[in-house]
C-alpha cells in the first residue's frame, strides 16, 4: 500500500508538471503498447500487466493493450504503421533501428516533455545511455530501457577437463587465447565461430578497439573503423579459426554444445542465462559469466546496446509519454531487474542494494560500462544493409585465409565507405 | 400460375430508365460485387499504388517525390540485384526440375502401395509441407551444423572432413535446394498422385500385354497422361521459386539489417526487396523491385503457356 501511494505521488508530481497529460488522462483513451515477444510471456508479461494495472488505476479512463512482437515484426509494424497512420502509442525497439523510426516519423521528439520532468527523475538514468537517445541538442527520441553488455559465459567442466583452473578468469586476450588453445588440445571446442554474426565480430573488435574507432562518421558518411585495430582483430579471427565449433553465437547448436560440455566459451548477452541456469538445475551444467578480457589488464571487450521505449507522435502522445516514464521509473525498473536479473538503463535502479548484489546484474553493469557501442551514433541515419554484411564477409574471408589481415582490413574499410556513400 | 423462379431472378421488363442489358444482368453484377470490391481494395489498389510509388522517392511517410525511372535504374545497377538474380537463376534451374523429379518418384512409389501403407507414406512425405518454416529451418541448421551436425557425423564415418554447409559459399545454395525439395516434394507428390489415380488402368494393362517394361510404361503412358498436371506443378513450382524468401531468410539467420548469408550466397530478390523497404526505408525502390520481379514472373509464365499452347496445336 505504501509503495502504491509512493507511485501515485510520483505520478501526481509528473502530472502537475505535464498539465496536458493530466487533461489527456481524464478522457477515455486506449493506448497500444508493443513490446518484445519475450516481454509478453510468462513472468515478464505478468509484471508488465502489473505496471499497466497500477498506471490505469491511477488514470481512470485509460486502457492499455500490450502486444508482443519479434524483432523484425516490431520494426516492420512500426514502419508500416507510420505509413498508414496507425502507430502503436508506446513501444519498445532497439536503438540500432532508431534512425529508421525517426525517418518515418514513428518516434516523437520527447525532449521538451523530458526536460519538464523533475530533475530527480531525469537523474535516475545512465548518462551514456540517455545521451545515445539524443542525436542533436534539443532532440530526444527515446527513453533507454533494458540493455546489455556482452558477457563471457564459461563452461567450468570443459575448462577443468582442459586443465585450466577456472577460479581466475582470464585477465587479458593473450591469457584467454592460451586457454582456448588448451581447450582445443583437449579435443573440445573453445568458442563459436565469431566471424558469423556482426555482433560477435564487434565483441572481438572491442577487445582491441573502442566506441571511438567503431560505428559511423555520418558527416562524411565513412566508417570509424581503424585499419590498424581491424588488422589486429582480423589476426585474432585467423588465430581462432581452428578452435571454433563452426556455429554462430546465436545458433541453438552453440547453446546445446555449451550445455553438453563440449564448448568452453560463449560470448553473448545475458539473455542466454535463463537457459544455462535451467541446464544447471536439470543437468548439472557448471558455468559462470565474467567480463570479456581485452588486450590489456583492465580493458574489456564486448558490446553494449539498449532497448528503448519510444512514444509515437499523435493525439495520445502526452499520456503515452507519461506511461513511458512510469514503466522506466526506478521502482518499476528495480522490480523488473529483480524478476529477470537483467541490466537496464536506470542507473538508480541498478544501484539499489537489492539489485546490485544480483550476480548477473553486478557483472552486467561492469560489462556495459566497459563495452563498445555496437552501432553508434544512433538516430541519425539508417545504416545500409550492405554495412553489416560487408563486415561479416571480410572477417569470415580473412579467417578462411582469402586475405591477409592487413589486406582484409584495407579492403573492408574501402568497401564500408563505398557502402555508406551509396 | 406463380413463376418457378424467385422474383429477384425474373427477367426485367423493358421500358424503364435503366439500359436493358444492365437491368438484365444487374443481379449477376450484384452477386460478383462483393468479390470485386475486395479484389479492388486488396489487390488492384495495392498494385496500382505500388506502381505509382515505384516512380517516386518515398519512405512510407513523406510526400512522394517523382523520380521517373531512377528507382528502376538504381536497382538494375546495384550489385545486390545482380547477385540476387544470379542466385535465383541457379536456384530455379536446379530446384524446380529436381523438386518435380523427386515428387514424381515419391508419387509413383506411394501409388504402388495400397491400403494403410499408401496412407502412411503419403502422410509421411506430406509432413514437411505442414511443418512451420522456422521449425524446418531449425531442424536443418542442426543437420547441417559443422563438426557435430547429423550430416557431418555421417560423412565423418566415411572419412569426409567437416563441411560448413551453411557458411561455405560453395555449398550454401545446394544446402538450401535440399531443404526446399524436402519441403515442396510432399505437396507436389499429392497433386501428381491425384493425376496418377486418373490414368485409366486399361492403358497399363494393354501396355503390359504388349510386353512394355515398367520403365516404358512410365515414359510412354504415365508422363504423357500426366502432362497437364506436370505443367501445373512446374508452373506453380516456378512461380514459388521466383518468390523464395522464408527458407533462405531463416537458414541464414537474416534480419532487416543483415541478410543473405555469407557473401550474399543466399540473397534472393524478395529478401533484397524486403531489406530495401523495411531495413533501408526506401519503399519507392522496394516497389520498383517488386514490379521488376512481377514482370519477370508474368513474362516467363506467359512464355510457358504459349509454348504449351503451341505444342498442343502441333
Amino acid at each position: 500500500m505504501k509503495r502504491i501511494n509512493r507511485i501515485r505521488a510520483g505520478i501526481a508530481g509528473a502530472a502537475a508538471l505535464l498539465g496536458s497529460a493530466g487533461a489527456a488522462a481524464a478522457q477515455d483513451v486506449t493506448l497500444e503498447y508493443w513490446v518484445y515477444s519475450d516481454f509478453a510471456q510468462g513472468e515478464a508479461l505478468a509484471l508488465q500487466q502489473e505496471f499497466i494495472k497500477e498506471f490505469t488505476d491511477a488514470h481512470p479512463g485509460v486502457k492499455i493493450n500490450i502486444t508482443g512482437k519479434g524483432d523484425d515484426d516490431l520494426t516492420a509494424g512500426q514502419v508500416a504503421g507510420a505509413a498508414s497512420g496507425n502507430l502503436p502509442d508506446v513501444f519498445m525497439n532497439a536503438q540500432s533501428v532508431g534512425a529508421q523510426l525517426v525517418e518515418v516519423r514513428a518516434l516523437a521528439n520527447i525532449y521538451d516533455k523530458w526536460m519538464a520532468m523533475p530533475q530527480e527523475f531525469r537523474d535516475q538514468f545512465d548518462k551514456d545511455a540517455l545521451a545515445s537517445c539524443m542525436p542533436r541538442p534539443g532532440e530526444l527520441y527515446c527513453i533507454p530501457y533494458t540493455g546489455f553488455g556482452s558477457l563471457l559465459f564459461r563452461n567450468l567442466t570443459v575448462l577443468e577437463q582442459a586443465g585450466i583452473d577456472p577460479s581466475t578468469p582470464p585477465a587479458t586476450w593473450d591469457e584467454w587465447f592460451a586457454q582456448m588453445q588448451k581447450v582445443k588440445d583437449a579435443g573440445l571446442y573453445a568458442i563459436p565461430d565469431e566471424t558469423l554474426v556482426f555482433n560477435s565480430i564487434a565483441e572481438i573488435y572491442a577487445t582491441s578497439g573502442s566506441s571511438e574507432t567503431w560505428g559511423f562518421n555520418w558527416d562524411d558518411r565513412t566508417t570509424r573503423i581503424d585499419p590498424a585495430i581491424m588488422t589486429k582483430v582480423l589476426q585474432k579471427f585467423v588465430d581462432m579459426a581452428p578452435l571454433t565449433s563452426g556455429t554462430s553465437r546465436n545458433d541453438q547448436a552453440t547453446k546445446d554444445l555449451f550445455i553438453s560440455n563440449q564448448l568452453a566459451f560463449h560470448t553473448v548477452g545475458p539473455w542466454v542465462n535463463p537457459t544455462y541456469d535451467e541446464a544447471a538445475k536439470t543437468s548439472g551444467l557448471k558455468y559462470d559469466f565474467v567480463l570479456i578480457p581485452g588486450d590489456e589488464p583492465g580493458k574489456t571487450g564486448g558490446i553494449r546496446s539498449y532497448e528503448i521505449v519510444g512514444v509515437a507522435p499523435g493525439p495520445n502522445m502526452d499520456i503515452a509519454f507519461e506511461f513511458a516514464t512510469y514503466i522506466t521509473e526506478k521502482q518499476q525498473m528495480v522490480r523488473w531487474a529483480k524478476l529477470l536479473s537483467r541490466y537496464n538503463a536506470n542507473a538508480a535502479a541498478m544501484a539499489d542494494p537489492e539489485v546490485s548484489q544480483l550476480p548477473l546484474i553486478k557483472v552486467s553493469v561492469d560489462a556495459a560500462h566497459g563495452a563498445m557501442e555496437v552501432a553508434a551514433p544512433y538516430f541519425i541515419d539508417s545504416v545500409p544493409s550492405c554495412y553489416n554484411s560487408t563486415v561479416i564477409d571480410y572477417a569470415a574471408a580473412t579467417a578462411d585465409g582469402e586475405f591477409t589481415p592487413e589486406e582484409g582490413a584495407q579492403e573492408l574499410i574501402a568497401e564500408l565507405n563505398s557502402c555508406l556513400a551509396q | 400460375m406463380p413463376s418457378a423462379r424467385p422474383a429477384f431472378f425474373r427477367r426485367p421488363r423493358p421500358g424503364r430508365n435503366m439500359p436493358m442489358t444492365l437491368r438484365r444482368y444487374l443481379p449477376h453484377y450484384l452477386m460478383i460485387a462483393p468479390f470485386m470490391v475486395l479484389f479492388a481494395a486488396f489487390f488492384l489498389y495495392p498494385i496500382l499504388s505500388g506502381l505509382y510509388y515505384s516512380f517516386h522517392d518515398w519512405n512510407g511517410v513523406k510526400t512522394p517525390e517523382f523520380v521517373g525511372l531512377d528507382n528502376y535504374q538504381t536497382i538494375l545497377a546495384s550489385r545486390d540485384f545482380s547477385r540476387a538474380m544470379t542466385n535465383l537463376l541457379w536456384y530455379i534451374a536446379i530446384t524446380v526440375p529436381l523438386g518435380i523429379l523427386v515428387a514424381l518418384g515419391l508419387a509413383l512409389l506411394v501409388d504402388s502401395f495400397t491400403g494403410r501403407w499408401a496412407n502412411f507414406f503419403r502422410n509421411a512425405y506430406f509432413l514437411p509441407v505442414v511443418l512451420p518454416a522456422f521449425l524446418a529451418a531449425t531442424i536443418w541448421r542442426w543437420i547441417y551444423a559443422p563438426n557435430f551436425g547429423l550430416l557431418n557425423m555421417i560423412l565423418g564415418w566415411f572419412g569426409v572432413p567437416s563441411i560448413n554447409f551453411m557458411n561455405d559459399t560453395d555449398t550454401m545454395l545446394y544446402a538450401l535446394i535440399v531443404v526446399d525439395v524436402w519441403v515442396s516434394a510432399g505437396f507436389n507428390m499429392v497433386i501428381l498422385l491425384a493425376g496418377l489415380k486418373n490414368i485409366p488402368g486399361e492403358l497399363y494393362e494393354a501396355a503390359r500385354l504388349d510386353g512394355a517394361s515398367k520403365w516404358q510404361q512410365i515414359i510412354h503412358i504415365t508422363i504423357p497422361m500426366l502432362g497437364p498436371v506436370l505443367f501445373f506443378v512446374f508452373t506453380y513450382g516456378f512461380i514459388s521459386a521466383m518468390q523464395v524468401f522464408d527458407k533462405p531468410w531463416l537458414l541464414t539467420g537474416s534480419s532487416f539489417t543483415s541478410y543473405g548469408g555469407r557473401r550474399n550466397a543466399l540473397l534472393f530478390p524478395v529478401m533484397d526487396m524486403m531489406g530495401r523497404g523495411f531495413g533501408g526505408v526506401k519503399f519507392g525502390e522496394a516497389a520498383a523491385y517488386g514490379f521488376l520481379l512481377t514482370i519477370a514472373i508474368i513474362a516467363v509464365t506467359a512464355l510457358m503457356f504459349t509454348m504449351r499452347a503451341w505444342r498442343e496445336r502441333k
